[in-house]
């Protein structure tokens, strides 16, 4: 039986307007709070607090800036954030990619059974181990420095996973070639393997960054000093009572999202792309 | 100038970092906890064995089965709404006629990626009583002739006290949490949806199925394993929420402990009163919960043949 | 070439003459929260005057954090500063820890200023076993602010206001929906639970007794929740959370007839909270003849400190000389703990803030009558499930006898493995 094709038309463009609004609003919610925490580092105090709730600029975005930095070193902890988030970054490629590359392109006693013991890591609850991890910080004199939060995660299952799954596909014959050419292990990985993982490096990179970058319970339980914050401790910091001006915590939010934000627009479409790549692999 | 390991060696040695430093990372602190766990210590004074004391109180503390029940109702609250939007929204967007899909992709995933000490901030002024968003939000919607019939209905008092009333907490941490995370599960779900091979669709609308029909028939089972793996994530990551409860009750737990979660009250007890062998204890504790819902879920997704 | 030579020289005599001043300076660290450190800044020339040699470098970090991380530093053994301030609620803690040098021994010899210093506040910086832990800096004797025009514009005079009952009273009248819808826009306190507390930190014993036994859920307590409860469930509450806006904006607008606390607070409606309410307060004793303790600070040195005997001249300076402890009193209107600064003219003083009041010269007469409090390691523990359950009686309607048993309950289970 034939449908009448206005009928179909119709309904057609109202699934499609259902769908837009739904994704629209989606979209409003998800992005509104990014936008209000930009309104309110423009606003006093005074501004903040009125009804109804303010929706545009305002003007005090420096003189917030000025509170703000003389409660919080706020542009210290920016780079302490920078600091550890890069120093992980940059050992986590090194570390996982090392681990990957071998559980991708080697065939060795095994294999398959070190490599589901490392993914069953993963399913660890962080919780288990926190108390004795802090314990053994202060035992190793740990506390209060950035080691805690750089070096403990460096070989992690999940990056050297991600390794894994692009290094299979690289050919092996430039790994044979290169190995009757006379190189070494380490230094077909170094010269020939990492250069052409770019593109997983740099999701994994991403990845470790912003997950580095956003590590709180770790963070606030080591960094005992104001100049030693990171951006997630010292904006918890500002949450507190006594003198609370909002509109300088406000500022301090945005110093510490923008950096991610920008990171992200710039590299949405591989860090999607690589987040679905690892993901579907399951 | 190169390490000149051999062939055999060195996988071995490429892959030992992990595994060294999960000896001293992972696996040592998980075995000391368990030891600690027996033990009554405050990190100062001596330890004392107590045996299985440590794990009688932990399971006779009313506060901490408080807890457990914040967490379980917070996950609640938002792990189905997480799903069910995402799954939903990513349809959507596979479904293709919509523009913009990168936009809404890279839109949605942005709360995933911002620290969650920032958006507390944020947050907290969202849901300030007097001056908040969105209480304002809600009176402008209350004078909607519908709309307040409706609110009257439920009994809703205007305006919510979302932080400061006990029955409002977890709701307020579960909105936050599910405005995070929608968007991580919503890219799992795209992906996955991506990888459908159409012909299946062909074949279903050739044999005159309904859009409803194919999304209920085709593509949720072949989503299975994906929902499976993002539901288990969740499970182990939403009972476990930290930094959420900790910034919106301002590290307090809420009015009436409404928002202490199980990881905040582990937090108290181990750190805040330095009781560190009731705090292992309880992790324990804690973990088998996360084991016995993980395994709840599985069997729920298990192959029914 | 000899003006090089002559150049080289004068830098390396230069950079001699700096390392030796650089040397010779001892650098301690001050570790303190607000609203101490304008305090501590106000001192500081008189100090640098008598002590030129060291210097001073103020670390001030929010009230809670403070003193976690003093918990954590000392436990830790690492970072611990020179001088540490520590405030009533949470030196039991220290205390019993340790982790503090004893003043009472040489070279410090506290116990020479013991009659000079407020007795209630000396005894409790120090051990059961004679051992002073921390030099008192400041008390904070209980106070309850109040908006002379709104009384008087219902008929009241404040010196009408001496009873709870009376408060009560007052409040009915003072408790009115403006707007209509349905609910109180003024109200009598903002928060209720500030009158449960008023009762709660009567007397000379707090949570437990000297032997550790827990007194939660005893006729105080009883009658501070109940009191709390009334309060509540005649609307006079405001429901306002502490240091929240809503609760500056009470101040400011007088939307509220009181608030109980300590004189601390009149340093800071004063100076930032509700400046342009000047004139129209006035600071009352506590209605029933209560006479409490709301806060103040010791100062302490920890033992993994090694300028242990600068720290001691700080500590030494701030608190046992009329000078700085009026100095900061000025600054934040940290109450001095040495009596002879209650000589001072000062005291006499009229303030334009309290509308001519003589505010210091009450305070100093109530912390006279203050009694000696018993601290207990598990006092902060103990207020935290006190306030829970205070919380639970106000919101969730649950019955305050059955609310502190459980509390006293819930106590005594975690105490009692740890004595």
């Amino acid at each position: 039986m034939r449908k009448n094709k206005k009928p179909i038309k119709i309904l057609t463009m109202i699934r499609k307007t259902l769908m837009y609004l739904m994704l629209g609003v989606g979209a409003v919610i998800t992005i509104f709070p990014f936008y209000y925490m930009l309104v309110l580092s423009t606003k006093s105090r005074e501004e903040i607090f009125s009804f109804p709730p303010p929706l545009w600029f305002g003007t005090k975005f420096f003189d917030n800036l000025h509170i703000l930095l003389e409660k919080m070193p706020i542009f210290k902890a920016l780079w302490n954030s920078v600091f550890v988030a890069g120093s992980q970054t940059i050992l986590v490629l090194f570390f996982c990619s090392m681990g990957g590359y071998a559980f991708a392109k080697y065939k060795f006693k095994g294999k398959e059974a070190l490599f589901s013991a490392m993914l069953a890591t993963m399913m660890i609850p962080q919780l288990l181990s926190i108390i004795p991890w802090f314990i053994m910080m202060r035992h190793f004199g740990w506390i209060n420095t950035f080691k805690p939060l750089i070096i403990p995660m460096i070989a992690n299952p999940f990056g050297i996973f991600l390794m894994r799954q692009f290094m299979e596909g690289i050919p092996d014959s430039i790994i044979d070639a290169a190995r009757i050419d006379g190189a070494g292990e380490f230094r077909i990985f170094w010269k020939i393997v990492l250069p052409i993982s770019l593109p997983a490096l740099g999701t994994l990179g991403i990845f470790t960054f912003l997950g580095s970058w956003n590590q709180f319970l770790q963070a606030m339980l080591i960094l005992q000093e104001k100049e030693m914050y990171t951006l997630p401790v010292a904006l918890s910091k500002l949450a507190g009572k006594a003198a609370s001006n909002w509109g300088a915590s406000m500022v301090g939010t945005v110093i510490g999202t923008l950096p991610v934000v920008i990171i992200f627009i710039f590299a949405s479409k591989q860090f999607i792309a690589g987040m679905t790549a690892g993901a579907t692999k399951e | 100038m190169d390490l000149r390991l051999s062939r055999e060696s060195a996988p071995y040695v490429f892959i030992s970092p992990f595994y060294i430093m999960f000896a001293i990372f992972g696996a040592f602190p998980i075995i000391f906890s368990f030891y600690l766990s027996f033990n009554m210590w405050d990190g100062i004074t001596e330890m004392k064995w107590v045996g299985v004391e440590n794990y009688i109180f932990v399971v006779t503390d009313p506060w901490f089965w408080k807890a457990i029940g914040n967490s379980l109702i917070i996950f609640l609250m938002t792990t189905i709404p997480q799903h069910l939007i995402a799954l939903t929204l990513a349809y959507m967007l596979y479904l293709g006629t919509i523009k913009f899909k990168e936009f809404f992709r890279s839109a949605f995933f942005l709360p995933y990626i911002t620290s969650a000490v920032a958006i507390a901030l944020v947050f907290q002024l969202l849901y300030g009583q007097h001056f908040g968003m969105i209480n304002a939000m809600l009176k402008w919607l209350q004078a909607v002739p519908g709309i307040g019939g409706l609110f009257e209905l439920m009994h809703l008092d205007l305006p919510i006290r979302w932080l400061g009333d006990p029955k409002w907490v977890k709701p307020a941490i579960a909105l936050m949490v599910t405005w995070k995370f929608t968007g991580w599960n919503l890219i799992l779900y795209y992906a996955a949806l991506q990888n459908i091979p159409t012909t299946l669709y062909e074949a279903a609308k050739v044999d005159g199925a309904s859009p409803i029909q194919i999304f209920f028939k085709i593509t949720i089972p072949l989503l299975r394993s994906v929902i499976f793996f993002a539901v288990t994530m969740s499970i182990i990551g939403n009972l476990q929420i930290f930094a959420e409860p900790y910034m919106l009750t301002g590290g307090t737990g809420g009015p009436a402990n409404s928002g202490l979660t199980a990881a905040m009250y582990l937090y108290n007890t181990g750190f805040k009163w330095a009781e560190f062998g009731t705090g292992s204890a309880m992790a324990y504790v804690l973990c088998s919960f996360i084991v016995v819902f993980s395994m709840l879920n599985k069997y729920f997704f298990r192959d029914k043949g | 070439m000899k003006k090089s030579k002559r150049v080289s020289l004068s830098i390396l005599v230069l950079m001699v003459m700096i390392g030796a001043m650089a040397f010779g300076k001892t650098t301690i660290d001050v570790a303190c929260f607000p609203d101490q450190d304008s305090g501590f800044k106000s001192m500081l020339e008189g100090f640098n005057e008598k002590y030129p040699d060291i210097e001073v470098k103020i670390k001030v970090n929010g009230f809670a954090e403070h003193h976690d991380a003093l918990l954590t530093q000392i436990a830790a053994g690492a970072n611990v500063p020179d001088v540490a301030t520590i405030e009533i609620g949470y030196i039991g803690n220290f205390v019993a820890k340790g982790g503090f040098v004893n003043l009472m021994d040489a070279p410090y010899n506290a116990g020479q200023y013991k009659k000079n210093i407020v007795p209630y506040k000396w005894a409790q910086g120090t051990t059961k076993d004679g051992r002073m832990v921390a030099m008192p800096l400041d008390i904070a004797p209980g106070t309850l602010y109040t908006r002379e025009d709104r009384l008087n514009e219902m008929g009241y005079t404040i010196e009408d206001m001496v009873t709870v009952d009376k408060w009560l009273e007052a409040g009915l009248k003072f408790s009115q929906d403006l707007d209509g819808d349905g609910k109180n826009d003024r109200w009598l306190v903002p928060n209720a639970q500030d009158l449960a507390t008023m009762m709660i930190k009567s007397g000379e014993e707090r949570y437990f007794d000297k032997e550790g036994k827990c007194l939660v859920g005893n006729e105080r307590f009883i009658e501070g929740f109940k009191l709390a409860k009334k309060v509540k469930d005649l609307g006079l509450d405001g429901g306002i959370g502490a240091w929240t806006n809503e609760w500056y904006e009470a101040f400011k607008n007088g939307t509220i007839l009181m608030q109980p606390s300590g004189a601390w607070l009149g340093g800071h409606l004063k100076n930032w909270m509700a400046p342009d309410t000047a004139g129209k307060w006035k600071a009352l004793n506590l209605p029933n003849g209560l006479y409490i303790n709301w806060g103040g600070a010791f100062m302490g040195i920890p033992e993994r400190s090694d300028k242990k005997e600068a720290a001691w001249k700080f500590i030494e300076y701030a608190a046992t000389n009329i000078r700085p402890q009026l100095e900061q009193f000025e600054a934040s209107n940290i109450f001095p703990a040495w009596m002879p600064s209650f000589e001072d003219p000062m005291f006499e003083e009229e303030s334009a803030f309290f509308g001519g009041q003589k505010v210091r010269k009450q305070w100093a007469e109530a912390a006279k009558n203050v009694p000696v409090i018993q601290t207990d390691k598990f006092d902060k523990m103990a207020e935290t499930i006190v306030n829970s359950a205070l919380t639970d009686v106000l919101e969730n309607d649950r019955d305050p006898e059955e609310a502190l048993e459980e509390a006293k309950r819930l106590i005594e289970r975690r105490t009692r493995r740890r004595r």
